[in-house]
């Protein structure tokens, strides 16, 4: 075991007097909650902006009609997407998986389910690739096709970014992991954090998921 | 880490049967998205849809980000931004009647 590794578990054996300290540290903060988790939650409530901008810009552009190309409404493949969709959902599960499990002190899990939350993004980012390598190749429809497809791609590739930021965030947890034979108490609240953004980019697709593709899909794209 | 999270938070397999409700919830918006498909449903699709994605993420923001668990602080940060932006952006979209065209 190296040095590092002892000074992991040994973390976890003095879990209480670690407790304590967090919740001691914790009332100093003035509102009683860690101000880099407070951050992180301020900062995911202001990309609920964001993505609203580019939901409502996607929706104004989808209703209406163009004399060039495809619109997405028209080319969607919902079977695929749907398939996608499930993919992320259950990077859910093993995220709060991963997090469940460094909060007992599971060391090997934590690893084990940080790395398939990776896999699991980079397959939806695998189908998202495709995804749009068949709109662009076969159906024609590029990001200046019309507003209706370039209001999609930067939606869909804004979201897209945000998984791929994910995925590295995820990929570096596991290497410091694994490098330092465990992830610390403090280290934990990394971990917390990578997993809110982690689900936060989650529950952004299932309103994506619902509202661009589900909504506005013609039945001829469906 | 505290203890009381902890007590508080569910067990692995409480995240696995949260798992499998939002995967049923998925599959019933697909179902529900060819069923329109054939029948038309209209209004009636849309809001089954609307209110499916919103009960799923009701249960990955109160489960899975563990919001539910967390100070009423935390729920208010988050809930502003989400309140700002869906009254801001539904202003818009019904200032353009977008809304009104769809329905």
């Amino acid at each position: 075991m190296t040095a590092a590794a002892q000074d992991a578990a040994s973390s976890h054996e003095g879990n209480d007097d670690h407790t304590l300290e967090d919740a001691h540290h914790a009332e100093h903060e003035s509102t009683g909650v860690d101000n880099r988790k407070l951050a992180m939650w301020a900062f995911l409530s202001s990309e609920f902006l964001f993505f609203g901008a580019l939901i409502t810009n996607y929706l104004l552009y989808s209703s209406r009609d163009f004399a060039q190309g495809p619109t997405p409404a028209e080319i969607y493949d919902i079977p695929f997407t749907s398939v996608s969709s499930f993919v992320l959902l259950m990077s859910s599960l093993t995220m709060v998986l991963a997090h469940n499990a460094v909060s007992r002190g599971d060391q090997g899990a934590t690893r084990t389910w940080l790395l398939a939350t990776a896999m699991l993004g980079s397959v939806f980012l695998a189908g998202q690739v495709f995804e749009f390598t068949e709109f662009i190749t076969l159906e024609g429809m590029t990001l200046r096709t019309n507003p209706a497809a370039s209001a999609f791609y930067v939606l869909t590739g804004f979201h897209g970014t945000h998984v791929a930021i994910g995925v590295i965030m995820l990929l570096a947890l596991f290497g410091l992991s694994k490098r330092l034979g465990g992830l610390t108490d403090k280290q934990f609240l990394n971990l917390e954090l990578v997993g809110l953004y982690w689900h936060f980019v989650d529950i952004i697709w299932i309103v994506i998921f619902t509202v661009v593709y589900l909504l506005t899909a013609t039945p001829a794209g469906g | 880490m505290t203890q009381e999270h902890e007590v508080h938070h569910p067990s692995p397999i409480q995240y696995i049967k949260i798992a499998v409700g939002l995967a049923v919830l998925t599959a019933i918006e697909v179902a529900l998205f060819y069923i329109n498909d054939s029948l038309d449903l209209g209004w009636i699709n849309t809001a089954a849809l609307l209110i499916l994605a919103f009960l799923k993420f009701v249960i990955v923001i109160g489960w899975y980000m563990h919001l539910r668990f967390e100070k009423t602080v935390v729920s208010r940060f988050f809930a502003f931004g989400f309140i700002l932006a869906f009254t801001l952006y539904a202003v818009v979209l019904i200032g353009f009647g977008v809304m009104a065209a769809k329905a």
